[in-house]
């Protein structure tokens, strides 16, 4: 579990096309949100999960 | 302020805790963190590699899970507004056309008489808006999907059959709506959509013409000054 900077970058994408589309709720920030964002979401979770996981294992808890 | 209003700025308040919190989850590298580091929290002390994986841990899921509940709530409570409905240009023929006094088609009658108070667009199409079932939604994605590809020509046209039911829901079994004898005889028609409440109440939008570019009625109706 040495670095988290990929999911955290997804995350932080999402975050800030969620935030535009918060301020200003048009159909193209929500497609954003809706297409993009949401997959980004999902995206550092499971890459949060997957490095959980690795780090579980590493010290044999798993 | 509406609901719908106080799930925007949440979520705006949340996206912006969670990007901060991301671009400090990105700058940590969990192997290289002292392992005599404590951080306090106030109510216990922690160890830093703790912390930092709590601080992973609301990053990229509590706060993510959180942000996406409220931005959904927001997307689906967002679009009930006339306002809403009118933000993608295709549908401002109608909205203009709803909020002419002069017209007389079946929308501006009900808005300029007061008739459905608030959210006009969703009142009558509810069985089609994101609030209805899973069809429902899925075809409000592909809505957005093709406007925001530019995938559709105009004028758009409705597809499927616009249930009674989105009338009948408020007229149905009123004094005025009783009085009407033929209402009766086509009752059944009525209620299972064969027969559409708008061949004798008019139509309820501008005709598909006046919505097509180069009608002498299409700038007027997307609000292009003449």
């Amino acid at each position: 579990m040495n670095s988290m900077r990929l999911p955290a970058l997804a995350a932080g994408v999402a975050f800030v096309i969620t935030a535009l589309y918060a301020l200003d709720p048009g159909p193209y920030q929500m497609a954003a949100f809706v297409f993009f964002a949401q997959p980004l979401f999902a995206i550092a979770a499971a890459g949060y999960a997957y490095r959980v996981w690795k780090d579980l294992r590493s010290r044999k808890v798993l | 302020m509406e609901v719908a209003d106080v799930f925007r700025l949440l979520t705006g308040a949340l996206s912006l805790l969670g990007a901060v919190l991301c671009v400090w989850v990105a700058r940590v590298n969990f192997g290289r963190i002292p392992e005599d580091r404590k951080v306090s929290l106030g109510v216990a002390t922690v160890s830093g590699v703790a912390f930092f994986k709590l601080l992973a841990l609301a990053a990229l899921f509590a706060v993510p899970a959180t942000t996406l509940a409220v931005a959904n709530y927001h997307t689906i409570e967002g679009v009930h507004g006339v306002d809403a409905c009118n933000r993608c240009h295709v549908m401002t023929p109608m909205v203009t056309d709803m909020r002419d006094p002069e017209s007389q088609s079946l929308a501006a009658r009900h808005f300029k008489n007061g008739w459905i108070p608030k959210d006009q667009c969703f009142q009558c199409h509810s069985d089609y808006g994101l609030a209805g079932d899973l069809h429902a939604k899925m075809e409000g994605y592909r809505h957005l999907a093709r406007y925001t590809s530019a995938t559709y020509t105009e004028p758009i046209k409705f597809r499927g059959v616009f249930r009674n039911d989105n009338c009948l829901k408020c007229h149905e079994g009123t004094p005025k709506f009783t009085a009407v004898p033929s209402h009766s005889t086509v009752r059944g028609r009525l209620a299972d959509s064969s027969l559409s409440c708008l061949n004798c109440h008019g139509r309820a939008h501008p005709t598909r013409d006046q919505r097509t570019p180069g009608h002498p009625d299409y700038p007027r109706l997307v609000g292009e000054k003449p």
